[in-house]
């Protein structure tokens, strides 16, 4: 078997907050390693790894914030979000809950804590994906796809191995819920002790490996801990993934998008007068208004 | 000394102060480079304000503070912009503001002896110097009609033509500081923009 090379394998830094309720790790962009190039379509990640959140009174979150030109995937681990939006719309992501939320030509949404686990306090995992979206749908119609751990597509290992839980993508005629601009495959690899999963893609699509649980063995030989972020190298071959103990690991996998990057703050965008464009735009109210 | 930041003061100072490259080089030595964590007081108000900080990279606050303490913020410093205290500077005089970093910040030291230095080498730079305090009175005096007499939207319309970004970096408050209006006036003026100006699609 040929094995698809691994480029490195990034051990998670320090981490930093964004607004007062997530404490991440920063994989994509890293340094000069990774860029929003190197891994687009998947241009940003926020890891939270776990974290024990004490109770408090009032929810830890990030405040009003607008988005403008890619979609945002919000994976919940350990804990609940709970989120609102300029445009009335709102919900409650739960453990094992996806929500895809393509911002597109605007939104303007806070997220915090859900109010009962705030309360009581409790261990907070999640993930926070920018994926960016092409040109021509950039300014597309904001929409939430709100994907409950049951809605998706699950295969299951031979001899016991675990499963692999489809997001969006295929996994062996597995077909996740999530609808996507680009092609894009987004896993969560459930696997017992010693369950042996492959993985084949298109060698032009950027793909990583989050060890979100547990270790793992790529590709029969390196050894990878958990909270430790895996990028494959862009050639032809299969990644072999073993749990060396239980684990749960998230498999990205996405076909490049091809075009120039202009990113600032909260907006990513083609050019640099689409991105004044959108701060002209959010500072003109054109996103909506969110109450504090 | 950090290369990076007086490269970028350098390009700037090319670009905006008609300085050459050789020009900078000769006085560059009077330079030097400082950088702030985000919440680190840079100016403590009743000492001397002694250079004016040219940023480079995150973003400082100038504010003057009132008998309770309150804060009343008097000017931003985004990247390319200055922070000090004008007349603390040139009259040597205990400054009544406080400079602080809102965010880490990188920072370039420019002192009055920079500033003499520039003047001997270049007669453009004098000249552009000048232009640069004109143009600080006339943003001053803007600033003083301004709260003197125009409404909260005129301000904030103002504000965001001047500094586009500012709105996703600082938070409300010191933004309806900036601006001389309560944070619940500034939330008006946004809830009353987006109703004229959002268009939800469904």
């Amino acid at each position: 078997m040929t094995y698809r090379p691994i480029e490195r394998v990034i051990a998670p830094g320090q981490p930093h907050f964004v607004g007062d309720g997530f404490r991440v790790h920063n994989f994509i962009p890293h340094g000069a390693s990774v860029s929003m190039e190197r891994m687009s379509p998947f241009i940003m990640l926020d890891y939270n790894s776990k974290w024990e959140v004490p109770p408090v009174k009032a929810p830890l979150g990030v405040g009003v914030h607008p988005h403008r030109g890619f979609e945002t995937v919000t994976i919940a681990y350990k804990g609940k979000v709970e989120h609102h939006d300029s445009s009335g719309g709102g919900g409650v992501i739960g453990e094992g809950d996806v929500q895809w939320m393509t911002a597109a030509s605007g939104v303007l949404h806070k997220e915090f804590h859900e109010k009962e686990f705030s309360k009581a306090g409790g261990v907070f995992q999640m993930v926070q994906l920018w994926v960016n979206l092409p040109a021509k749908d950039k300014m597309s119609t904001p929409k939430y796809q709100a994907i409950a751990h049951d809605r998706m597509a699950q295969y299951p290992l031979p001899d016991g191995g675990g499963s692999i839980e489809v997001i969006a993508g295929n996994y062996n005629g597995a077909q996740g819920p999530a609808t996507t601009f680009t092609p894009v495959h987004m896993y969560n690899a459930r696997l017992n002790k010693g369950g042996k999963a492959e993985f084949e893609f298109p060698a032009n699509y950027n793909t990583s490996l989050l060890v979100i649980e547990g270790a793992i063995r790529v590709n029969g030989t390196e050894q990878v801990a958990t909270d430790h972020f895996v990028l494959l190298a862009n050639k032809p071959g299969t990644i072999q993934v073993e749990a060396t103990e239980e684990a749960v690991v998230l498999v990205l996998s996405g076909e490049p998008i091809d075009e120039p990057i202009a990113a600032h703050g909260p907006f990513v965008m083609n050019t640099q007068a689409e991105i004044m464009q959108a701060m002209h735009d959010y500072n003109q109210g054109k996103f909506g208004y969110l109450e504090d | 000394m950090d290369q990076e930041t007086i490269e970028r003061f350098s390009d700037h100072m090319q670009r905006t102060g008609g300085l050459t490259a050789e020009e900078f080089e000769q006085i560059a030595h009077l330079l030097r480079s400082v950088r702030f964590t985000k919440g680190a007081v840079v100016l403590e108000p009743g000492s001397v304000c002694n250079h004016a900080f040219h940023v480079t990279h995150g973003l400082l606050r100038v504010a003057a503070l009132d008998r309770d303490g309150n804060e009343h913020i008097v000017q931003f410093a985004p990247e390319g912009w200055y922070a000090s205290d004008r007349s603390s500077m040139y009259f040597q005089e205990p400054s009544r503001l406080r400079i602080d970093a809102i965010e880490d910040t990188a920072a370039v030291m420019v002192g009055q002896d920079f500033v003499d230095a520039a003047c001997a080498v270049s007669p453009k730079f004098a000249k552009s110097n000048t232009t640069l305090l004109h143009n600080h009175i006339r943003h001053m005096q803007d600033r003083i009609a301004l709260l003197l007499g125009a409404r909260a939207e005129e301000r904030y319309q103002k504000f965001i033509a001047m500094y586009p970004d500012l709105t996703l970096r600082v938070p409300q408050r010191m933004i309806a500081s900036y601006l001389g209006i309560t944070p619940e006036s500034l939330s008006r003026v946004r809830r009353d923009l987006a109703e004229r100006n959002f268009r939800p699609r469904v």
